[in-house]
């Protein structure tokens, strides 16, 4: 599988020997010095990839680097690789979302392993990502009666008592319900509900 | 009547024995003939000798009379003549008790007066030869001291004096004018044979002293006594002497005391005091009752004496005086004089040679000590090492594993590229060299470990300061990020060189790096550790160490050094105590306060190596 690994580590040769291996399996491979450097010039997580973290570097440390992402939104999982792994600090990585916890020195295998994971785990996101801006286009073509009509039918309201909250004739929410599975490209109440979930309009 | 009478009687025997009592008794005196002039020393020490003894007498008082006939310079039958008439005149109604006569002439004097002046008194002479004796023994209630003045005597202290002698002056007046001396002149084959005479008696003053300046080596003058020049100029025995001694070349035997203070290198000569005290001793027991004729003659009166400034100046030295002499005028040495100066400047050099010992003592054992202690702090220090490395294991571990990280990856690929059908060599080439250094790299961090474990003695050597904190720094790094601490180092340019022990150094950075960063484990973020390096004055570099903690308690800030203070849960209270050990035995100082804006900052200075 194919993709982007963003290595961060202070130790020079670390960086040159996991960029070689990391090759070899047939990855991107970008390497920075520190944090800030990552920060500085954002990679593009449109992209399949995932960052190869480590925990102890000078300045912006890795879990503070992994909570500036979280802030920026940036999707790229996170695979931490530490010389020494400390609880607090295992458990706090975690937490805020890191795809693994690796310790150095670490075989191939393995942090091949966490990558691919990492990768697969990118890919659903993306997907997902992807599908929501999909529904999320179609909701915005609906116009604000059927929004309205849209949001009471997926709480399970019968289309009287969505007559009545509206003021309006049970046809009219009819036509208004058969445009909301239409814009939608739903064919059942069910899928509808799906949709509404993702949109987060159950919260 | 008969009563009266009886009362008279009674009266009477009461009265006989106070009356008997009240009679006073006649003072007793003696009256002292002496044949010499009265001026001069032997005059004075005779006459003292006599007045010391018959003035101490106890009960009744003795008169002294005295009469200095001075026969030397004066005689004759007329002159003779005449001194009887006058002391017949003179004594005439002064009874005498006792007799001195002193020296041959005057005895015979003295006798010849006897029968018609004092015809049943006692006489006692004074200064008598021996040899003069045997003409005595027909006269009655005649006694006194005799003395035994030889030529003879003279010679051997002569030989005494100049061992090789071979040649002797004689210097002296004539011998018939010669009162003391007179008998010598019938002495010299006997006394001077082997020997060489020079004969300078009876010359006049001005010869004898010509005489006496061209005398040959290896002699001695005997000296007699001279009393005028020969010209009608009379002079006091001691005046003639030392107008004699002042031109002499070789040294003088003397025959009286007195002539020893003036010049005289010594001899057996009379002493005046001793036999004016002898004849007074024998005065004082006739008048006591003894009859004179009872009282066999005493010997006394001649000595063999020298003079220690001149045995000094011949050269002489006190084991070849004839046996029994005695040294006058001894020049006393230095511990002599000032006794207790001398003393009281031994106890002090004694004292404080002791003191001196004691303290080069105390030293020792001060030194020994403090190796001692340095041996003690060089172990809690070792301890504190083991102690601060398990602390700091996740620091170790990172250092270790980075190196051996990249080596497993760089070794994986490596066999990955080999595997393949058409495999890169140079890149495996590359990937070699880069295990090789990984491992070169793990090495170093083991053998630093080692190194700062190792129990090794103080020892200090010329080290550069900012190297041992930016070591001590990147090897806290991985320690300070894992807890959440922002650590940074700001040091002053160049190097900063010292004497040190480096681990030693290196453990009190890291005592106080950790120390700060516990003492933030309570704040929830800004945990900052400063370290700095800057140079104090010219001679002297300082090293803080600053936190953004709670700071030390003001009433705590001296006592946060102390073996055993802590304020952890977990601490044994050891770190910042070792840290101050090993700052004092680099001779620096260390001490912490707060700062104004919140955080305390410790502080350490070492002298600079010179």
């Amino acid at each position: 599988m194919q993709g982007h690994v963003h290595v961060v580590d202070d130790d020079a040769s670390f960086r040159t020997a996991i960029e070689r291996r990391l090759k070899l399996a047939g990855y991107q491979v970008a390497t920075y010095p520190s944090a800030q450097q990552l920060l500085d010039c954002l990679p593009d997580d449109s992209e399949p990839g995932c960052i190869l973290l480590d925990v102890h570097i000078p300045g912006l440390s890795g879990p503070e680097l992994q909570g500036r992402l979280n802030e920026l939104g940036l999707t790229l999982p996170i695979v931490f690789l530490t010389g020494h792994a400390d609880t607090p600090t295992t458990v706090r990585t975690i937490k805020a979302g890191a795809e693994d916890f690796l310790t150095k020195p670490v075989e191939s295998e393995q942090l091949l392993g966490a990558i691919a994971r990492a990768m697969a785990r990118h890919a659903t996101v993306r997907d997902e990502r992807s599908r929501l801006g999909e529904v999320r286009a179609l909701a915005a073509e609906l116009t604000p009666r059927e929004q309205q009509v849209f949001g009471l039918v997926v709480r399970g309201k019968l289309n009287k008592q969505i007559a009545h909250e509206l003021g309006t004739t049970e046809r009219t929410i009819k036509a208004h319900r058969h445009q909301v599975m239409e814009k939608m490209k739903t064919r059942s109440l069910a899928e509808l509900v799906t949709l509404a979930e993702r949109l987060g309009m159950l919260g | 009547m008969v009563r009266i009478c009886g009362w008279i009687i009674g009266l009477l025997a009461l009265l006989a024995p106070i009356c008997v009592s009240a009679q006073p008794a006649r003072p007793h005196s003696v009256l002292v003939l002496d044949q010499s002039d009265l001026r001069g020393p032997f005059h004075y020490q005779l006459w003292s000798g006599l007045r010391g003894v018959l003035d101490a007498r106890a009960g009744v008082r003795v008169t002294i009379y005295g009469e200095n006939l001075d026969l030397p310079r004066f005689g004759g039958a007329v002159y003779t003549e005449s001194l009887k008439r006058h002391l017949k005149e003179k004594y005439r109604d002064r009874p005498i008790d006792v007799i001195v006569s002193m020296g041959r002439g005057m005895l015979e004097h003295t006798l010849s007066w006897r029968a018609e002046l004092w015809p049943d008194t006692p006489i006692v002479f004074a200064m008598l030869d021996e040899r003069d004796l045997a003409k005595l023994e027909q006269q009655s209630n005649v006694t006194g001291v005799i003395l035994k003045n030889s030529m003879a005597g003279a010679i051997k202290a002569a030989r005494a004096v100049v061992p090789d002698l071979d040649t002797v002056a004689l210097v002296g007046d004539a011998w018939e004018r010669q009162a003391l001396f007179s008998h010598w002149s019938e002495e010299i084959p006997a006394a001077t044979s082997g020997l060489n005479v020079i004969d300078i008696v009876g010359q006049k003053m001005s010869d004898i002293r010509k005489r006496v300046a061209e005398l040959p080596e290896r002699s001695a003058i005997i000296y007699t006594g001279v009393f005028s020049d020969g010209e009608g100029t009379f002079y006091p025995a001691a005046t003639a002497f030392g107008m004699i001694a002042e031109k002499a070349n070789r040294p003088i035997i003397v025959g009286a005391e007195p002539l020893l203070a003036m010049g005289g290198i010594g001899g057996y000569v009379l002493l005046a005091t001793e036999i004016g005290t002898e004849a007074a001793k024998i005065a004082l027991r006739i008048l006591n009752g003894e009859r004179a004729g009872d009282i066999p003659p005493a010997r006394a009166g001649v000595k063999p004496l020298f003079s220690w400034p001149q045995m000094q100046r011949w050269n002489v030295s006190e084991s070849s005086l004839p046996e029994g002499s005695e040294v006058r005028f001894r020049e006393q040495t230095f511990l002599e004089r000032y006794r207790w100066q001398s003393m009281a400047v031994v106890a002090a050099l004694l004292l404080q040679a002791g003191l001196i010992t004691f303290l080069l003592h105390e030293r020792h054992l001060r030194h020994d000590a403090e190796v001692e202690s340095r041996n003690r702090m060089s172990e809690l220090a070792h301890v504190n090492r083991n102690a601060t490395a398990g602390e700091l294991s996740s620091s170790i571990a990172h250092e270790l594993n980075q190196p051996l990280g990249s080596i497993l990856t760089n070794a994986e690929t490596a066999e990955l590229i080999l595997r393949s059908d058409n495999p890169d060599l140079e890149e495996v080439r590359e990937i070699l060299a880069d295990i090789k250094r990984d491992d070169q790299r793990a090495g170093e961090v083991i053998r630093r470990l080692r190194a700062f474990l190792k129990r090794t003695p103080f020892e200090t050597r010329e080290v550069d300061l900012n190297e041992i904190m930016n070591e001590a720094f990147k090897f806290l790094s991985v320690q300070a990020s894992g807890r959440n601490v922002a650590l940074y180092l700001q040091t002053a340019p160049g190097e900063l060189r010292i004497n040190g022990d480096p681990i030693q150094l290196q453990q009190v950075i890291l005592n106080l790096v950790v120390n700060s960063m516990d003492a933030m484990s309570a704040i929830p973020y800004g945990r900052t550790v400063i370290g700095r390096t800057e140079l104090n004055g010219g001679s002297a570099v300082e090293i803080s160490i600053s936190d953004s903690g709670p700071g030390i308690p003001s009433d705590k800030l001296s006592q946060v050094f102390d073996p055993f203070f802590t304020t952890k849960d977990q601490g044994m209270g050891i770190g910042l105590s070792i840290a101050r050990s090993i700052i004092l035995a680099h001779k620096g100082n260390i001490w912490a306060e707060n700062q104004t804006g919140g955080g305390a900052t410790f502080h350490f200075t070492l002298p600079l190596a010179a």
